[in-house]
């Protein structure tokens, strides 16, 4: 056990490793830099390279790829070159409405996703599982932003019940901002995760360790919940470790359209200005969360059923 | 005495289909009843009844009375069925082993166990002969070797403090030293006063334990305490010498690279055109490797192979002519067919692909060899879940002999045979054998491995430690284990054989 966890950890790192790499790389190949983007215009072409030493953008890359990283493993994600405040502030701004939003969706989705599972898993095939299976299916088949659009325009606009955008103040204070956009992120994760423990629970329910356990007398609400259950989860839990890595990245649509200035926002902001050091720092930010995601998951899921996610 | 189980006219239905059709027996306290029947006999379903249990659209009939209960009457199965699993009547499937749960440490499942049916874990554990400390119950299935798991398994059955063990086909995949170690144990458990109903095919294990014999045939009781006479199978002598047409030199096998964790220790052998060289051993001892390796599928090894002279490469690496000239059969063939295409189509193919016929030839052929060795031209027009582990087994053979092979690799195949379906599988290896291909035969039981082959190779911890003649190793066996091999070959007709204690470490599962 313990050694799986060590063995895990230790791919954690080495991903962690290649990933920084991919990161800069990747934001390096972007067309232009901000000294292109901004100054062009009122500045001679000298005066631009003047301005590119002085970001130090002119530099080969391997060099600056080293200074990033040094400053990156001391907490240092560098300066905007728009804002001209520390990247750190702005994933630290940003971070926060994202984080509420998915922690939110999640604690809805998952209760609801395990429950809806079993019981589909349970009665397989039967008319409950069908209706379950249609409607989520239908749900997560509707793009986010037709749903977002039909959601403001009968809560908010015709109803008036609930805020359509954010106008400032905190999340957690005013919870009314959070249900529509829950709202809408809801369909497709339910589906995926409900689908996910479905396939689990009726897989465990035709093992043959669950048909000895019947035979020995063990009665079928303790067989539910203690022998199918664990393994039933295990499918459950690589999708929620997936469905983590979506909401904390893909929901651009959702903070669009609800004005959330969330991570996503923050990301295409800094693409939009060729903000090289927010987008570095951010899509770093964001590529390790992933890597903690998968890596809690993998741990998760060994726990459950021993060696099912053993490294080969 | 009472019985505990009363079974009569038993009948169990699948729309027109009669799966059981009237059997009755009994299982009393202290005793052993075997049920005894080629697979596809009756015989699980027959016993699955004690616990109101059936397969989707089977419907049972007659009366199963458990420890003064009615479990099934006329009308099916009572709702007195649930009260009677585990508590009175335990059932071990037949590889025990995979029916754990890998999510749970045994020490979680044993004690929900015992506070459920009062029993008592520790005292299970001990008579299941595990180690009994408190590490044990923590672990995992997977940290058990297969013969261990199975012994996991028991001890779930046993928490339960059963009147009646049920115990389907308990000797299948154990090598013969490990099933005379069985058979005491069982004994051991009846003196306990736990009755035993035995589902078996084979009929050496139910002469050594059984007192009471049903025989079961397509459902039908066929016979009650009579059994069919043991089989008589010849020892051979040698034959005349001649060419080898396959030979392996100083042939080394590991599992892991660069010569880690060895499995087989410079090997010699050679097999001549028309002989049949028999390799025999315990679980773990090498043969399967040996196989794989002359067979071109296990790639770790070091050493040489020569086919005609020539050296014989890894698979990947093999002509067509040679893939067609050397065929392998192993033991678990399920997963080596596809689920979807009817078994007979697949068997066809090698001839197809291999020989080049045509696919109608190639399935007349198919069909043809499929009947000879017993299997039904409409049973093997089903896909593969439709077919039982015996019938298979058949089918796996008729393929690889569909390639016409000059060399055929047979690793354990008549495991889940009954000694009719073994004989046919006998009679047609002889007549390839007379066409001259060369057969390498691969067992545990020393008595069958000696009826078939001209020259037997004993291996011992992935060393041959002794080969020659069938005839002399059975009359005057060298080494320890030839010893021993030869004593399990008897244990119908010697119930006072001295148990064997040792527990067989290296019966880890294989990959």
């Amino acid at each position: 056990m313990r050694s799986y966890a060590a063995q895990r950890a230790g791919l954690a790192v080495v991903q962690l490793a290649v990933l920084s790499v991919l990161v800069f790389v990747l934001t390096s190949l972007l067309p232009g830099d901000a000294a292109d983007l901004r100054f062009t215009e009122t500045l001679t072409p000298s005066q631009v390279a003047a301005l590119r030493g002085e970001l130090g953008l002119d530099q080969p890359p391997v060099e600056r790829f080293v200074h990033w990283l040094g400053n990156v493993l001391t907490g240092d994600l560098g300066t905007s070159l728009i804002s001209g405040g520390p990247v750190v502030d702005i994933v630290r701004h940003s971070i926060g409405a994202t984080l509420v939003l998915t922690l939110a969706t999640l604690a809805i989705v998952v209760p609801l996703a395990v429950a809806l599972g079993i019981v589909m898993g349970t009665r397989e095939n039967g008319r409950v599982d069908r209706t379950i299976t249609s409607i989520t299916l239908a749900l997560s088949a509707i793009p986010d932003f037709v749903i977002a659009v039909v959601l403001v325009a009968v809560f908010s606009l015709k109803l008036g019940w609930l805020p359509a955008t954010w106008i400032g103040g905190n999340l957690l204070s005013s919870p009314a901002l959070l249900i529509l956009p829950i709202a809408v992120l809801f369909g497709r994760t339910v589906c995926l995760l409900s689908r996910q423990v479905r396939a689990g629970t009726v897989a465990a329910l035709n093992a043959e360790y669950v048909t000895q356990a019947r035979r020995l007398g063990i009665p079928r609400r303790q067989l539910l919940l203690r022998h199918v259950l664990p393994n039933a989860a295990v499918p459950g839990v690589q999708e929620l470790a997936r469905t983590g890595d979506t909401l904390l990245g893909g929901v651009l649509v959702v903070e669009a359209i609800f004005a959330i200035p969330g991570f996503a926002t923050a990301l295409v902001d800094g693409v939009e200005t060729r903000d090289i050091p927010t987008v570095q720092g951010l899509t770093l930010v964001l590529a390790i969360a992933a890597l903690l995601i998968n890596l809690g998951a993998d741990l998760v899921c060994n726990r459950l059923v021993p060696r099912t996610a053993l490294l080969r | 005495m009472t019985p505990v189980v009363r079974v009569t006219g038993l009948s169990a239905t699948a729309g027109d289909a009669v799966l059981v059709d009237g059997v009755s027996f009994e299982v009393v306290a202290g005793d052993v009843t075997a049920l005894v029947g080629a697979s596809g006999s009756g015989k699980t379903t027959s016993a699955l009844a004690l616990l109101g249990e059936h397969g989707d659209g089977v419907r049972l009939a007659g009366h199963v009375e458990v420890d003064g209960q009615l479990v099934v009457d006329s009308n099916g199965v009572t709702a007195a069925a649930p009260s009677v699993r585990g508590r009175v009547v335990a059932y071990m499937p037949q590889h025990p082993g995979s029916a754990l749960n890998p999510a749970r440490r045994i020490g979680t499942t044993l004690q929900e166990l015992a506070n459920l049916h009062d029993g008592d874990a520790r005292e299970a554990v001990r008579a299941a002969q595990l180690p009994q400390d408190r590490a044990t119950l923590k672990r995992f299935p997977y940290q058990f070797s297969g013969g261990q798991r199975q012994r996991v398994a028991l001890a779930q059955t046993l928490t339960c403090r059963p009147q009646v063990l049920v115990l389907d086909e308990p000797s299948t995949g154990l090598d013969s030293i490990t099933r005379l170690q069985l058979v005491h144990e069982l004994r051991d458990l009846a003196a306990t006063g736990l009755g035993i109903l035995l589902l078996s095919h084979d009929l050496d294990l139910v002469r050594a334990l059984a007192s009471r014999v049903v025989v079961l045939d397509a459902g039908q009781v066929i016979a009650t305490d009579v059994l069919p006479p043991a089989p008589d199978l010849e020892v051979r002598g040698t034959s005349a010498a001649g060419q080898p047409l396959l030979t392996a030199m100083n042939l080394s096998a590991s599992l892991r690279p660069r010569g880690r964790d060895v499995v087989l220790h410079e090997a010699d052998l050679a097999v001549r055109a028309g002989a049949c060289l028999g390799v025999v051993g315990r679980s773990g001892s090498g043969k399967t490797t040996l196989a794989r390796c002359l067979a071109g599928l296990h790639e770790r090894y070091t050493g040489t192979i020569l086919l005609d002279d020539e050296p014989l490469p890894v698979l990947r690496k093999r002509t067509p002519d040679q893939h067609r000239r050397v065929q392998y059969v192993w033991q678990e063939v399920r997963g080596s067919f596809d689920e979807r295409r009817p078994v007979d189509q697949q068997v066809a193919r090698t001839a197809q692909r291999l020989r080049g016929l045509a696919p109608d030839q190639a399935h007349a052929e198919a069909v043809a060899t499929l009947a000879r060795l017993g299997v039904a031209a409409i049973t093997a027009a089903r896909p593969p879940s439709r077919l039982s582990g015996g019938e298979l087994q058949r089918a796996a053979l008729a393929r690889a002999v569909l390639a016409k092979p000059d060399v055929l690799i047979c690793d354990e195949i008549t495991t889940a045979l009954d000694d009719h379906g073994t004989a046919l599988v006998l009679d047609l290896l002889t007549e390839l054998k007379d066409r001259g291909t060369a057969l390498i035969w691969i067992g545990h039981d020393l008595r069958l491995v000696a009826a078939v082959a001209d020259r037997v190779l004993v291996l011992d911890a992935g060393r041959v430690v002794e080969q020659g003649p069938p005839a002399t190793i059975t009359t005057e066996p060298h080494h320890e284990l030839t010893r021993r091999l030869v004593a399990a070959t008897r244990i119908g007709d010697d119930p006072h054989t001295p148990p064997v204690l040792t527990l067989d470490p290296r019966s880890e599962p294989r990959r």
